[in-house]
């Protein structure tokens, strides 16, 4: 099996109770690539999003069927250590969520719960995420004071660098600029093209635009089911499928 | 009739009661300290043999301090429990609600079955440990339902956040909701010493007694304690209430500081919540 895919869904079908929401979906993710997932509200982009990570499984009425390949690995095995699969794939969440704890806790929360390092080793831990994640410059004087000191979108980038401090592979980001402002929001954009060097990352956004100024490849959803999905630019510029263009055009939220 | 004048009834309407309410406070307070005059800071630290109230308010405390160590822990897992575990149903709200019930309790129904239980059934006899058994039962509730506000108001986000970084159930709770849920938790048990501290009825018959030499050596002994010192003297003696105004005054203080702490508590730890705004 070739895992040249760094993401492999099959047949995924999602159930929240009687609601079907993710369709028998389908769908590779390339290694070090930006893959927008976009589509109308509703349509299980976060759900799509959450059953890469497991986080679905917290929640009680929700049933999964069919697997999920990561480096080839099914997450969907009986034998899958969840913890070890969520620390492998860091995710961002539409409002920034920071932990009630100081700057520098937050991002060494990650690390120390999986034991990874401690002392001046976590130090550097710190720094080096802080750094990748753009944001640094600003709190390296602060890294005691409380994250809720700072703006809105310093603490999406300090979540950002939370979940870059496990040392993750994949990036699942669940609209991560729909709280901020247009300024935080470009600085994120910015962020993304440089992360997905080292990382593949998915960001599903309900912001066309913003679609196709970060991502490499789009995936549009539709009621749980894929319509269409390959190049960004294709799919903006020559969208196969008639709900694909009625989308694109506005036709419908 | 227009809205600003509406408005001014309310406000009028509403403030009366917290006037009576302190004004009642008040009253209380300048009662008690006409007997400030049988109170000297001797008193403290005398023993009752000699006329002071040192066993007596060592008794207390140990009463409630120890009730507080049985009743905290169980108050704050039976609360997590509740919270983050309990599947929803039926039973959860049975159990909800027997905890309910048990904050209803009168204390002298508390008091009658750790009597019966405690100190008859399992032997323990008139005791420390009967009192704290008896006690911490009055405490729980408190704990419980303190403890639970205090857990429901935090943001799921951060449970999120850390399950998301490969935190284990336990761990999300544990190191985001326990801590910032930990002020309003600590509240909830000074709010139930407080509630126990002066408590008569439930240890009249469990644990306290009128004379004791010295301090208890072991929680199989009584104790002496202040509340039940100032029932005795005025029920059983028949003295006149200005005798036992400085007894009364003591430990007036002793629960009234303890109301103190928590508010200043809540107020501090207020800041320190900004996710709450």
């Amino acid at each position: 099996m070739s895992y040249k895919d760094k993401i492999d869904i099959k047949q995924l079908n999602v159930w929240f109770g009687e609601k079907h929401v993710i369709r028998g979906v389908d769908l590779k993710i390339k290694s070090n690539s930006v893959t927008a997932i976009m589509g109308p509200s509703g349509c299980g982009k976060s759900t799509l999003l959450r059953s890469i990570n497991r986080m679905n499984d917290v929640i009680k009425v929700c049933k999964v069927t069919g697997d999920v390949f990561i480096n080839g690995k099914n997450a969907y095995e009986d034998n899958t250590n969840v913890y070890d699969l969520r620390r492998q794939i860091g995710m961002v969440f539409q409002r920034p969520n920071p932990l009630p704890k100081s700057i520098y806790e937050n991002v060494a929360f990650g690390p120390k719960i999986h034991k990874m390092a401690s002392g001046k080793a976590l130090d550097k831990i710190v720094e080096k995420s802080l750094r990748a994640a753009a944001i640094w410059d600003e709190v390296h004087d602060r890294l005691n004071d409380s994250a809720f000191d700072l703006s809105g979108g310093q603490q999406q980038r300090l979540c950002i660098a939370r979940a870059l401090a496990v040392d993750p592979e994949i990036i699942l980001m669940d609209e991560p600029c729909s709280a901020l402002d247009p300024a935080a929001t470009a600085k994120i954009e910015q962020l993304i093209r440089v992360l997905s060097n080292d990382y593949t990352v998915i960001i599903v956004t309900h912001n066309m635009q913003q679609a196709s100024r970060v991502s490499d490849y789009t995936v549009f959803l539709y009621l749980g089911k894929i319509i269409e999905e390959g190049a960004t630019k294709g799919i903006f510029e020559n969208p196969q499928h008639e709900l694909t263009e009625q989308y694109i055009t506005g036709e419908f939220g | 009739m227009g809205s600003p004048t509406k408005e001014r009834i309310f406000f009028v309407a509403l403030g009366v009661p917290v006037i009576i309410s302190l004004l009642a406070f008040f009253w209380i307070a300048a009662t008690l300290l006409t007997g400030v005059g049988s109170l000297n800071l001797d008193m403290l630290t005398t023993s009752a043999l000699k006329g002071g109230a040192f066993e007596m308010i060592v008794g207390t405390v140990y009463l409630f301090a120890g009730a507080a160590a049985i009743a905290g822990p169980i108050g704050i897992f039976a609360a997590i429990y509740l919270v983050e575990y309990a599947p929803s149903g039926k039973i959860t709200r049975i159990i909800d609600q027997a905890i309910n019930n048990l904050a209803g309790v009168p204390s002298i129904i508390i008091g009658l079955f750790g009597y019966t239980f405690f100190s008859r059934q399992l032997g323990f006899g008139i005791s420390l440990l009967s009192g704290w058994l008896t006690l911490s039962l009055m405490i729980l509730p408190i704990v419980i339902r303190g403890s639970e506000e205090a857990i429901r108001i935090v943001p799921t986000s951060f449970k999120q956040a850390a399950l998301a970084l490969g935190a284990t159930k336990w761990k999300s709770i544990s190191l985001t909701t326990l801590v910032a849920a930990a002020p309003g938790v600590v509240t909830s048990l000074i709010l139930g010493i407080a509630r126990v501290a002066g408590e008569t009825a439930a240890i009249l018959f469990t644990s306290s007694v009128l004379i004791t030499r010295g301090l208890p050596s072991s929680p199989f002994q009584p104790v002496m304690t202040l509340s039940f010192n100032m029932y005795v003297k005025i029920v059983a003696r028949g003295e006149s209430p200005e005798n036992v105004f400085g007894i009364a005054l003591i430990l007036f203080f002793i629960v009234l500081s303890f109301s103190l702490v928590a508010i200043i508590l809540r107020v501090y730890y207020r800041r320190k919540q900004p996710w709450l705004d």
